[in-house]
Formats: C-alpha cells, sequence, structure tokens
C-alpha cells in the first residue's frame, strides 16, 4: 500500500484524534494521538482498521513527559502498526484498552507498575511483576540502579 | 517338600531353647523347655524370617525396576553401590532413616503417624497368609484367600488417615482420589476372585495352587485374569492409575507432607503393596509354585524348586508392571472411575458366569478337562 | 467438599519455573484460576538502560533460559536498527541456524516436561537426551550450553569452527528419526488421547483477542508465522512451512510443536548447505568503534560514543519457539540504551490463562500449562 493512500485511510478514520504520522521501517508507522479519544480510537482502530491483535503496551519516560506505546498487528494487512499518546503531567494516565483488546490486560498492568502511567477502568489493576505495595516505578529515568535506595516491601498475602 | 518354615523355625527354637536351658538351673529349664515356650519362640523365629524374607524381597523390587526403567529410558540405573547398584536403595534406607520426620504444626499428630505405621504394617501381615510354596507359609488356612484380600483392602483408610491429618490442601485431594480409586476397583477385584472360587471349589490359596497343577487358570479364566491385573494396578497405584500421588498436579498427594521414615515407610508399602499384588496373580492365575508337566522334573524338583519358580513368576509379572510404567501415561480420576464402574464390573461378571459355564461344561476346549470339577 | 483456592506454585511440579498459579477449586472442578507471576522478576529493561549495547546480550540469554539464542537474535535486531549497522550475510545464516536448532531445543526441552506433566517417564529423558545433542552442537561454536552470548550488534561473535558442518548434519539426521518416535509413543497412546484431546481448547477469535501467539495461535487453524510474514534475517531465503492444526487443544499443540521441529531441520539443513559454500567475514566491518569489540570491553575510551552519533528506534519480532516476540530499543545518542521494552510471547499467553483452564478438572492443569510451554525468565524478565 502506498504510504499517502495509508496515511490518507487513517485520517478519514480517525479524524482529529490523530495528531501525527511517524513512518517507520517495515511497519505501518508510528501513530500520535491525543490521549483523551483513546477509546475511541482503539475502537477505529481495532474494528475498522482491522488491527485485532495487540502485541504489547509499553512506556517510555522521557523525562518531562511519559509516552504510552501500543504495538498492533493486523492479520489482514500483515503489518505492525503503533500507536502512541504522549502523556504530560504528575499523574499520567489513559483509558484502559482492554476493553477493545483483552490481552492489554496484563501488559498494562506492567506498564502501571514499572512505568506509572494509570490506566482508567482498567478490570484488575494489580502488581504484577513487582511486589504489592511496592511504592517505586523501576523504569523511570529518576529510578537509578546504582543509587541504594531505603525500600520496604510488604510480603504478599494469599 | 515336608518341612515347612514353621516346623523349621520351631526346631530351631526347640534347640535354642534347650540349649540356653541345659546352661541354667532347674526351675527356668523348666519354664524355658515347655511347649508353649517352644512354640512362642519358634512363632517368633518364624515371623522375623518372614519379614526379613519379604523385606529382601521388596527392596530387591526397588532395585529390580530402578534397573529396568533406566534400561528402558537409555540409561542405566542404579550403578555405583553395591555391584551393579544392589545396595543403593538400602543406602537410601539408611539416609532416609537418618533424617528428621518433620510434623507441620496443624497435623493431627495422632494420626500423622498412626497412619503410615499401619499402613506398612497390615500390608506386611499379609506375607504370613500367601505360600510362596507349599509348607511356606503358617498352614493351609481355608479361608486365607478371603483374609489376604480383606487386609489387603484396609489400605485405603490409613490412606486417608495420614492424608487428612496432614492437614494439606494436597494430601487431602490426594487421599480422596486415593480412597475412591481403591474401593472403585474392590469390587472388580472381588469379583474376580469369584470366578477363581466357582472353577477352584475352594478359599484356600494352597488348594487353589494344587488345583492348577495341571492347568493354569490364565488360559480358562483369561477375562477374570485382565480383570484382576488391572485392578490390581489400581489398588497399587502405578502408572496408569498412580493419579493419587500424580506429582505433577499433586506434588506426590497424601505423602506430600511426609518425609523422613515415615515417608520410606510410604514408599516401602507401595512396594510391598506391589509384590503382594505379583504374588496374589501368580498364585491365583499362574499356577503358583507348581510347573506344567512338559517341564523336565530334574528343573522342578531341586531343593527349594517351588520358591524358584514361584519368584521367577512374580518378578515376570512385575517385570511387565515396569513396562507398562515405562511405556504408559496416567489416566484422570473421572477416567478411572469410569472404567472401574462401567467397564470393569460389568467384565467381571461376564468373567464368572463363564466361570460357572466353564463347571458345567466340565471341559476346557484347549485346556483338557479339568479333573475336579463339579464335586 | 466446599470450594478453596490452592496454590498451584511457586515450588511445584506443575509450573516448569518459579510461578504460582491460584486455583479455586470445587472437588476436582476448577472454578476460577489466577496466575500470579514476578517471582523471577530482574528487571532486565532496567539493567540495560544501564549497559553498553552489547553487554545487554548477556542479560537476553537469561531472559528464556531454554531459548537464549533467539532472544539474542531479537535484541540484536533492534539494536542493529536502532544503531544503523547492517550484518554481513554470513552472519545472518549463521543466526537463522542457530535459531531454528534452538527452536529444536526449546521444542524438545517442551516435550520432555509435557509428557512428564501427563506421566509418560520414559519421553522424559529421551527429549533431554535429544536435546544434549543440539547443546553440544551450541558448545561447539559458541562455547556454552545454555548462556551463549553469541550474537553482536552487527554480526555474530566468530565463525563456526571447522567440521561443525558435518556434525550439525548428523544430528538433524538423527533428530529426525527421533521425532518418529516420539510421535509413536504419544499419538499412538490411547490414554494420551484420553487426557489430551478437547482439552484446553482456545479458538482462533479467542486467541487473537487474547493476544496468544506461536504454536498455541497456529493450533487453532491461524497460519501466522513472522518468519513466512514478516521475513527477518534470512528467512525470505529459505523454505519452509507453517504448521498449523486445527482443533485448538492440547493435542493440537502438540502435532504443531512436532511439525515445527520437522520445518527446523529443513531449515537448518538449507542454511548449512549455504553456510558451506559462502565463507565471508561474520561481523560487519564498519561498525562503530565502541560496538567492535567482539569478545570484551577494550578499555573505557573504546566505549565512548562519537558525539555526533544519529539517534534511532530499533524495532524487531521475530518468532521465537515460544510465540512471537517483539522488542524496540530507543538510541537517544548514547553509549547505553535510552530505553528497552521486551515482549514475551509466554507472558500474553499465560494472561489469558483463565480462558483456556476453568471448566476443566485440576488434574488437567498439567496437560494445559504444558501444552502452552511457560518460560517464566521471559514472562517476568
Amino acid at each position: 500500500m502506498a504510504a499517502e493512500e495509508w496515511s490518507g485511510e487513517l485520517a478519514r478514520h480517525l479524524g482529529d484524534r490523530m495528531l501525527s504520522l511517524i513512518p517507520f521501517a517495515r511497519t505501518l508507522g508510528r501513530v500520535k494521538f491525543r490521549p483523551e479519544a483513546a477509546l475511541e480510537v482503539f475502537r477505529t482502530v481495532h474494528d475498522d482498521l482491522g488491527f485485532d491483535h495487540l502485541s504489547m503496551v509499553g512506556g517510555i519516560d522521557w523525562v518531562d513527559h511519559r509516552e504510552v506505546l501500543y504495538t498492533l498487528w493486523s492479520d489482514r494487512r500483515v503489518a505492525y502498526l503503533f500507536l502512541s499518546a504522549d502523556l504530560v503531567g504528575s499523574d499520567p494516565h489513559i483509558e484502559t484498552a482492554s476493553a477493545v483488546w483483552p490481552g492489554a490486560n496484563w501488559h498494562e498492568r506492567e506498564t502501571w507498575e514499572l512505568v506509572g502511567i494509570r490506566f482508567d477502568h482498567h478490570p484488575d489493576l494489580r502488581h504484577l511483576l513487582t511486589p504489592d505495595g511496592y511504592a517505586f516505578n523501576p523504569l523511570l529515568r529518576a529510578f537509578k540502579l546504582h543509587e541504594p535506595e531505603e525500600l520496604e516491601v510488604k510480603t504478599r498475602h494469599v | 517338600m515336608s518341612a515347612s518354615l514353621l516346623s523349621v523355625s520351631t526346631a530351631l527354637s526347640s534347640i535354642l531353647l534347650h540349649g540356653v536351658g541345659s546352661i541354667l538351673p532347674a526351675p527356668l529349664q523348666g519354664w524355658l523347655t515347655n511347649g508353649n515356650a517352644i512354640d512362642a519362640l519358634g512363632i517368633l523365629i518364624f515371623g522375623v524370617i518372614l519379614l526379613a524374607a519379604s523385606m529382601l524381597n521388596t527392596i530387591l523390587l526397588i532395585w529390580w525396576e530402578r534397573k529396568l526403567l533406566g534400561r528402558f529410558m537409555d540409561r542405566r540405573g542404579a550403578m555405583h553401590v553395591g555391584y551393579a547398584g544392589l545396595l543403593q536403595n538400602f543406602a537410601d534406607g539408611f539416609k532416609l532413616f537418618r533424617k528428621d520426620t518433620v510434623r507441620p504444626r496443624d497435623a493431627d499428630s495422632m494420626g500423622f503417624f498412626v497412619g503410615p505405621t499401619a499402613y506398612l504394617v497390615t500390608s506386611l501381615v499379609i506375607f504370613a497368609i500367601l505360600p510362596i510354596s507349599t509348607g511356606w507359609n503358617s498352614g493351609n488356612l481355608p479361608l486365607s484367600l478371603l483374609l489376604a484380600i480383606t487386609i489387603f483392602s484396609f489400605a485405603p483408610l490409613f490412606i486417608f488417615i495420614s492424608a487428612w491429618s496432614s492437614n494439606n490442601k494436597y494430601s487431602l485431594i490426594g487421599g480422596m482420589r486415593s480412597a475412591a480409586q481403591m474401593i472403585a476397583y474392590e469390587v472388580p477385584i472381588l469379583l474376580a476372585i469369584v470366578a477363581v472360587v466357582i472353577v477352584s471349589g475352594t478359599f484356600s490359596l494352597d488348594t487353589i495352587v494344587t488345583e492348577q497343577q495341571n492347568y493354569w487358570y490364565w488360559g480358562p479364566l483369561f477375562l477374570a485374569m485382565v480383570v484382576f491385573v488391572a485392578g490390581m494396578l489400581a489398588e497399587m497405584e502405578r502408572i496408569p492409575f498412580d493419579l493419587p500421588e500424580a506429582e505433577a498436579e499433586l506434588v506426590e498427594g497424601w505423602n506430600t507432607e511426609y518425609g523422613g521414615m515415615m515417608f520410606a515407610y510410604f514408599m516401602l508399602t507401595d512396594y510391598v503393596r506391589v509384590l503382594l499384588g505379583c504374588f496374589l496373580i501368580v498364585l491365583l492365575f499362574l499356577g503358583g509354585w507348581t510347573m506344567p508337566s512338559w517341564v523336565p522334573s530334574a528343573w522342578t524338583s531341586f531343593p527349594l524348586a517351588g520358591i524358584f519358580w514361584f519368584m521367577l513368576k512374580a518378578y515376570a509379572v512385575f517385570t511387565v508392571f515396569v513396562w507398562i510404567r515405562a511405556s504408559l501415561p496416567r489416566v484422570r480420576t473421572d477416567q478411572l472411575l469410569r472404567v472401574g464402574w462401567n467397564r470393569m464390573i460389568p467384565l467381571s461378571l461376564v468373567s464368572i458366569v463363564l466361570a460357572a459355564g466353564l463347571v458345567l461344561a466340565k471341559c476346557v476346549p484347549v485346556f483338557g478337562c479339568l479333573p475336579n470339577l463339579g464335586g | 467438599m466446599s470450594e478453596m483456592w490452592i496454590n498451584m506454585g511457586p515450588q511445584h511440579p506443575m509450573t516448569h519455573g518459579l510461578w504460582n498459579l491460584r486455583v479455586k477449586i470445587d472437588g476436582e472442578q476448577v472454578l476460577d484460576v489466577d496466575p500470579e507471576m514476578g517471582y523471577l522478576h530482574r528487571g532486565i529493561e532496567k539493567i540495560s538502560e544501564d549497559r553498553h549495547y552489547n553487554e545487554v546480550i548477556t542479560l537476553m540469554d537469561r531472559c528464556c533460559y531454554v531459548a537464549g539464542m533467539s532472544w539474542e537474535h531479537l535484541y540484536v535486531l533492534a539494536a542493529e536498527q536502532a544503531l544503523h549497522v547492517e550484518p554481513p550475510e554470513r552472519a545472518e545464516y549463521i543466526r537463522v541456524m542457530s535459531d531454528e536448532f534452538q527452536r529444536i531445543g526449546s521444542h524438545v526441552m517442551w516435550y520432555a516436561a509435557f509428557v512428564q506433566d501427563i506421566g509418560l517417564m520414559t519421553p522424559f529423558l529421551y527429549g533431554m537426551r535429544d536435546r544434549d545433542l543440539v547443546l553440544d552442537l551450541f558448545q561447539s561454536y559458541t562455547g556454552a550450553r545454555m548462556t551463549y552470548e553469541y550474537m553482536r550488534v552487527g554480526g555474530v561473535r566468530n565463525d563456526l569452527p571447522p567440521g561443525f558442518i558435518g556434525e550439525a548434519r548428523k544430528v538433524c539426521d538423527w533428530l529426525i528419526d527421533r521425532f518418529v518416535e516420539y510421535d509413536q509413543l504419544c499419538l499412538n497412546s490411547d490414554i494420551f488421547h484420553k487426557r489430551c484431546d478437547g482439552l484446553g481448547v482456545m479458538n482462533a477469535q479467542a486467541c487473537i483477542d487474547h493476544g496468544i501467539t506461536g504454536p498455541m495461535l497456529r493450533s487453532a487453524g491461524v497460519r501466522r508465522d513472522l518468519r513466512k510474514d514478516r521475513p527477518y534475517s534470512a528467512y525470505d531465503r529459505l523454505e519452509f512451512d507453517v504448521a498449523h492444526a486445527e482443533a485448538g487443544d492440547v493435542t493440537a499443540r502438540y502435532l504443531v510443536r512436532m511439525e515445527e521441529m520437522r520445518q527446523s531441520v529443513r531449515i537448518i539443513r538449507q542454511s548449512l548447505d549455504w553456510l558451506e559454500h559462502h565463507p565471508g567475514p561474520v561481523l560487519a566491518q564498519e561498525l562503530p568503534r565502541w560496538l567492535g569489540a567482539p569478545y570484551a570491553p577494550v578499555g573505557r575510551e573504546g566505549y565512548l560514543l562519537k558525539r555526533n552519533y544519529p539517534k534511532g528506534l530499533g524495532f524487531s519480532a521475530i518468532e521465537e519457539p515460544h510465540g512471537e516476540a517483539l522488542a524496540y530499543v530507543v538510541n537517544e545518542g548514547s553509549e547505553h540504551p535510552y530505553r528497552v521494552k521486551f515482549r514475551s510471547p509466554v507472558f500474553a499467553n499465560v494472561s489469558a490463562a483463565r480462558q483456556y483452564l476453568v471448566g476443566y478438572r485440576v488434574a488437567d492443569i498439567p496437560p494445559i500449562m504444558g501444552s502452552v510451554d511457560v518460560c517464566v525468565g521471559e514472562v517476568d524478565r
């Protein structure tokens, strides 16, 4: 598919919810969308554009803001697509994608505990890899490995 | 074969007591050399010999299984302790003996220790009942088959006691599975035995073996034997029916919480029961210590020939069990119970009908006429 | 008996690793499950941020300890894109061959563990025996049996030793015969079918919804394989078929993995043929100096990055033995990656545990989880 045709299709479906499309080698590019419109974007991408497979959700800490990055795959288009949203502010949060892709559940739990991005209306937002009550987000740039921290970790009760 | 083990041990006790008594003063000598004391010591010696022999056999059985399994799996099995690893099991036993027996805090102390012990003891008692050769055991009990099977079926009770008192969910599930499985398979086993009893006309194991002098029951009572062997596999909890201690899902099932000597009890008892099962199969269907008449008499008349052939057959049966273990996966509880209630019981009923027909016809097509039927 | 929760794990024979499956049961019936992960979380993504690009490869081996090669491959592909490095063609073929050997090693390991779960003891040792041959091959050219540290950003560390190709061909011939034996031991057994048919069924739609990939997805009738759909390294020059089955149950997953191993042997044979006739360099010649140390750091100054080195984002997706593994590496122009993120296929496969476990029996959990092929190292990272 030609690049213009693809960006045109994207613009037609997403409208002003899409902020930009950054081309990326061997994928359909990285779509930046407005985080307020997350749920509609997810639904459009899933239902209308055919990206029915959510591969992963990840977060990047850019110090001044955090970016949440969704990697999607479409069996129909046989290609990957990135969705990303810049989250600013002290409490970065975005609507959960697990209503659209049930598989997003654990990826979002992981992103929440490691990068500190909260997912609204997530069905089960618990710690996954770190113990319950762990107060840090290790994948933030502010979390330095070489400075010993005072860690107080509650054990998990079964 | 006139000298039985009991008479040998009574003679031994008589020699011992007379020997000891001769150096003692008169009243003590009198007490020691009277008939009751001699009999009592004789029975004690008999028991010790029996216990030692069966324990040695059990341990040899474990060794044989380890070696065989090793060969099936393209490895060597136990190799290093003793010749070809023969002493490996003793080493393992001593290791377990030295270990501390840890009781979980919330476990019931009475049941936790009584369960395994009773499980072992009740299983060992059966060795005194099963005749291994003419005159091996205490005598020709008229109902020895019934007695043996009755004691054999105590096991689920003790397994359940130990499982319940362990206070562990895995143990409890394992214990329940074990009890359900053993009770389900008790019935077809008993019905299969009924077929044997109909044909032989007796509950005495010695007589059943004597009846098989001319033809072994595995041919005419093939169906009953299949039911009996399958049921025994379930009773022994071996693969494919080892699900009470299914290690994949239940962490060894009802013996999860046991360690040290208590675990050794379980392990030993499992093999004791396997050995007993093999003995029963040999006694009921494979002619016990008798050999067919076409076998040269030189092979059947040397001293202790009966024991030799009996053990050979028992180990051959066990080899088949090891073969099964090496090649079959484990079934699921519901499948096992369904097979037990829906297939085994009808099959064993059919085998009873066949046995009754056999008695009426008085002749077996291939195996010739039965001399003692219909009496 | 009333309902109760039991813990299957973290130390439990079913788990094959350090994780906990909490199961709510009523008698033998499974009412609900809740997998708990994190017992093996080492923070590989965080540690990577403090390491040089080639030093991350060490961590990749620890990511999945039965498929280290595949994870190295995943990382170096992403890092090469982020750092604008091109590996030589011979290195790509060696990578593909290593990947496929790793796939066989991982699947044979899976086979051994899986049959052990349903009570078959003999094939367990057969599997371990044959896996050893694959490990011996790895040892002969990487020097290690589990943690290889063999691939490099820009190629592979060293060329194959002399005589390797003949040895590898012998192993392939041996393995192809053994796969027949494996099938005979399992598929010819009625009890195996009783235990595995119709268990843990996931249809294609449920698989896609929950992000399940790899043999689990292909066993549900979806012919998706990144080696075909989005070829990387040398896969576009090699011939193979995508193994798939329709039923979506445990037996189907078994069949898919078995067929995959046969296809792997096919790929390996082709790449061995190519490697035999195309000698050449195995590490890119034009590497930046700080990347060009194939064995060890060359000193502190050797790592310094040129100030004007271009930034970049690297993304890679490979078909790992367990499924689709994805990674991105963010290069912000320093000597450390700014952010590394990995997508573990098992992570997604386990997260859907509720879908394929509830409604079956406790005794079905080991075969079903065995057919998922859990590798905790890569779930927790």
